[in-house]
């Protein structure tokens, strides 16, 4: 698939002024994209200062985010998905760099992302996408999931500031 | 990136073998990854030692191709080694709580760009 085809739409709003500005973009769930939002990824991570464990985390649970909508939301086809991010002041006057995902896929996850946190891993019986369901828990500092009338809506924070 | 994921199998003699691996091991080059594991678990290899110090990012479908060679070593009744990680590597193991259930070089080599 061609580029064109997967990117439909890049916008960057409130940049002008600052350097802490918002990226949101609307692509096709394909094998390719994956490119786009790690390169989405670095921009934001080094915006943030983040050192590059913290990055890894964060390339980490966004990856594997887009890879369970691709294969459990669209069951590997192409279909919506919107991704925003842009780093917020928490109420504790903390910076958190934050990813919402937006899919459009018809049947809701039923799962619950702090189940998926406190789960442990089976070795003798790895369940893959449970491994990464996993990972975007345990990287990510706050995972929320909701189910849409038309899909679902995921936000993942990871704190600016925090030491590893 | 991940098309530029390389496999060198190193046989050290009859019973111990080194696969050199080095690239991105994402959903997208981890099944090579396990087309070059796979045969490495025979009755006769005791050592089997996965080299990661040219792996510089690793995610899920990586470390369940990885549990599978540890799936595969305990039925051969061989050794299977990982050596080499990265701190973001090994990062991704303690994330998902299986940095002890392997069987791990201590080395953490430096990153890269360090």
């Amino acid at each position: 698939m061609t580029a064109s085809k997967c990117i439909q739409d890049v916008s960057f709003s409130e940049c002008e002024s600052s350097h802490v500005g918002k990226l949101h973009l609307q692509i096709n769930c394909n094998s390719d994209c994956i490119y786009v939002l790690r390169s989405m990824v670095a921009v934001m991570t080094t915006r943030a200062c983040m050192e590059a464990r913290q990055s890894n985390r964060v390339s980490i649970a966004v990856d594997e985010l887009f890879a369970n909508i691709s294969k459990h939301a669209y069951g590997g086809k192409a279909g919506r998905v919107e991704l925003e991010t842009f780093i917020e002041v928490d109420a504790h006057g903390e910076q958190e760099l934050v990813f919402d995902f937006r899919d459009y896929a018809s049947l809701g996850w039923k799962g619950s992302m702090e189940e998926a946190a406190e789960r442990s891993i089976d070795v003798e019986n790895l369940c893959p996408g449970g491994l990464g369901l996993k990972l975007i828990c345990s990287a990510a500092d706050h995972c929320e999931h909701e189910v849409l009338s038309d899909g679902n809506h995921w936000r993942l924070k990871f704190c600016i500031n925090k030491s590893l | 990136m991940d098309a530029n994921l390389k496999f060198t199998r190193h046989d050290q003699n009859e019973t111990q073998v080194v696969l050199q691996v080095d690239g991105d091991v994402t959903i997208h080059t981890s099944p090579r990854m396990r087309d070059q594991l796979k045969p490495l678990f025979t009755a006769t290899m005791k050592e089997i030692r996965v080299e990661l110090n040219g792996v510089d990012f690793m995610d899920s479908s990586g470390i369940a191709t990885l549990v599978e060679g540890l799936q595969w070593a305990r039925l051969t009744g061989g050794r299977f080694i990982l050596s080499g990680l990265s701190e973001n590597v090994r990062d991704v193991f303690a994330l998902a709580k299986l940095d002890t259930v392997f069987d791990i070089d201590a080395n953490v080599i430096e990153e890269k760009s360090a």
